[in-house]
């Protein structure tokens, strides 16, 4: 459905953040993308949003696919529309706006007449909302906020989802909850869903089948459950020593240790 | 008493148009952070366009007002078009510098096509006069707020309950986020730009009615500006409300202390509002969550 091929990505024309990254999503898959800081995880959800061009940056070798058009020089808007929607990093909300303009916002590319039974459907998914549907959204609590930047995008009802770290600041029940509703929305609606996430456990549990990125390579991948039982992995990761049991902190040498994939 | 009754109406009167075309300011700020100091000299092109069509080629009242404001949504949508839409990402000083410019070169083609004197009065309105107490009221004026007022509740209901006006809004709050939506900002600037300058039409053309069409007509746009900052620069009612507050104190203060002393009296009361509410009586205020 979705098929990135050696993509490469620079910023300004100089800085490399991408090397060659190549991934695939089937239709109705959940996929999540781990990586540490800087890897290009964002990157790659922009590349593939169109967003990119908003910040200067440009595809410079490699295609990205989607249902048979290329679409790494599309606008992000044209990307919108052809149904890849991304949620941005750190809960973007429109903030002076209440929680119910937001999600229309959300579904304005679609026709007018299903905008009652789209809010319905996202009531649905996030009881909460409903009951603050008319309070500004800049005022709601954090996990509400994600709430809504989630809400806003089912409204529009993507075929693809792009979600960069749901889990960010976020205490763990909340996480646990809105990774539900994330599986719960691609079991219902059949979207498939990107997940890129720091919080590797979460994501490994959630999704089918996960890509690790480091230093803008993709340098692991592999069903889920496979990924998890993963050495590597569980070591730079999941925060597990060899045997499978917690690291303890007399193990851990003074200076960082770290793997070469390549 | 009659005497500051009168003072009263006539500030009101001409509160109303500072106010329409403040909401000019607002439209545009709001979506894009840009101060529109072209605003003033967009209301003289489109008087001068409604006097074209009206005297010109002779077309009925009705005609010549909705082509003037057809033509004013024209000018906006061009000026955003073939200028500002090139500077989306650069400094915001730059856009402010092209649109003060802008003005100038707005006001030389007036003035080349149409010459610098003022041009043969029209009236639209009727001559009537109405009498409160011993004050004098021209059914001129009373239209000419009736119609100022009506636009201006017409583009706060539309902000509020449309789906345009409401992708507005959003505009106005984050481009990328609404990018990420799949909605163009580009093109919802576009038609801000197109609605400002249909206000300034109509604020031109009530105000040539009143004042003469003339060149003067684009000074308004200087006492707009502290009508939208006492409303605060994101508010449409905020910047009806300093439009009058700005039209009130400067009709007091120039019958009780001396028409000189008129314009300078909304500056002063623009520098006392901005020290003690920098973000105006209605704009917003930034969330910060703790």
């Amino acid at each position: 459905m979705l098929k990135l091929s050696n993509v490469e990505v620079k910023y300004a024309d100089v800085i490399l953040v991408l090397r060659g990254v190549s991934l695939e999503i089937a239709k109705g898959t959940i996929v999540s993308l781990l990586g540490s800081n800087g890897a290009g995880k964002t990157t790659t959800l922009k590349a593939i949003s169109g967003l990119l061009h908003t910040e200067l940056g440009e595809v410079t070798a490699g295609t990205i696919e989607y249902e048979g058009y290329r679409i790494d020089a599309m606008d992000p808007e044209q990307i919108a529309k052809m149904g890849i929607i991304q949620v941005m990093e750190g809960r973007r909300v429109l903030e002076h706006l209440t929680v119910e303009e937001n999600l229309r916002l959300g579904g304005y590319i679609r026709s007018r007449d299903n905008i009652k039974k789209d809010l319905d459907m996202v009531y649905d998914y996030f009881p909460k909302l409903r009951s603050l549907r008319n309070s500004t959204s800049g005022y709601l609590s954090g996990g509400e906020q994600q709430m809504v930047v989630m809400g806003r995008a089912m409204m529009a009802h993507p075929k693809i989802m792009l979600l960069d770290e749901p889990s960010m600041g976020l205490a763990p029940l909340i996480v646990e909850e809105i990774f539900e509703i994330i599986r719960k929305f691609n079991t219902e609606e059949k979207s498939s869903i990107l997940i890129v996430e720091q919080n590797a456990r979460t994501a490994l549990g959630a999704s089918e089948y996960a890509y690790v990125l480091e230093n803008g390579r993709v340098v692991l991948d592999g069903p889920s459950s496979k990924l998890a039982d993963n050495e590597d992995i569980k070591e730079f990761y999941l925060g597990l020593s060899k045997i499978g049991e917690k690291k303890s902190y007399r193990d851990v040498k003074h200076y960082k240790r770290r793997k070469r994939w390549l | 008493m009659d005497f500051i009754l009168s003072l009263i109406i006539s500030g009101l009167m001409n509160g109303a148009i500072y106010g329409l075309v403040a909401l000019g300011f607002v439209l545009i700020y709001k979506s894009s952070s840009v101060l529109n100091f072209s605003q003033g000299h967009m209301l003289l092109l489109g008087a001068y366009i409604f006097w074209f069509f009206r005297t010109a080629m002779g077309f009925n009242l009705y005609l010549a007002l909705f082509l003037a404001v057809g033509v004013g949504f024209l000018v906006g949508i061009l000026i955003e078009r073939l200028t500002l839409r090139r500077l989306i990402g650069q400094p915001l000083i730059s856009m402010i510098t092209v649109t003060i410019f802008l003005s100038l070169v707005i006001e030389g083609f007036v003035s080349l096509i149409w010459g610098s004197y003022p041009l043969q009065h029209i009236a639209i309105f009727s001559n009537r006069c109405f009498n409160i107490g011993n004050c004098v009221l021209t059914a001129q004026n009373l239209y000419a707020f009736g119609l100022a007022l009506t636009t201006a509740l017409a583009l706060i209901l539309f902000f509020r309950y449309t789906n345009l006006g409401l992708a507005m809004r959003g505009v106005a709050e984050g481009h990328q986020t609404m990018q990420s939506m799949g909605i163009s900002v580009k093109k919802i600037l576009n038609i801000s730009w197109g609605i400002a300058g249909m206000a300034a039409t109509i604020g031109g053309i009530i105000l040539g009615s009143t004042l003469g069409f003339q060149l003067g007509l684009s000074h308004i746009g200087l006492l707009a500006i502290p009508a939208a900052f006492i409303g605060g620069l994101e508010s449409p009612e905020g910047a009806i409300l300093g439009g009058l507050l700005i039209g009130l104190c400067e009709s007091i203060v120039s019958g009780y202390i001396g028409n000189a002393a008129g314009v300078p009296a909304a500056f002063l009361i623009l520098i006392v509002v901005m020290i003690f509410k920098p973000y105006g009586f209605f704009g917003l205020v930034k969330i910060e969550r703790v």
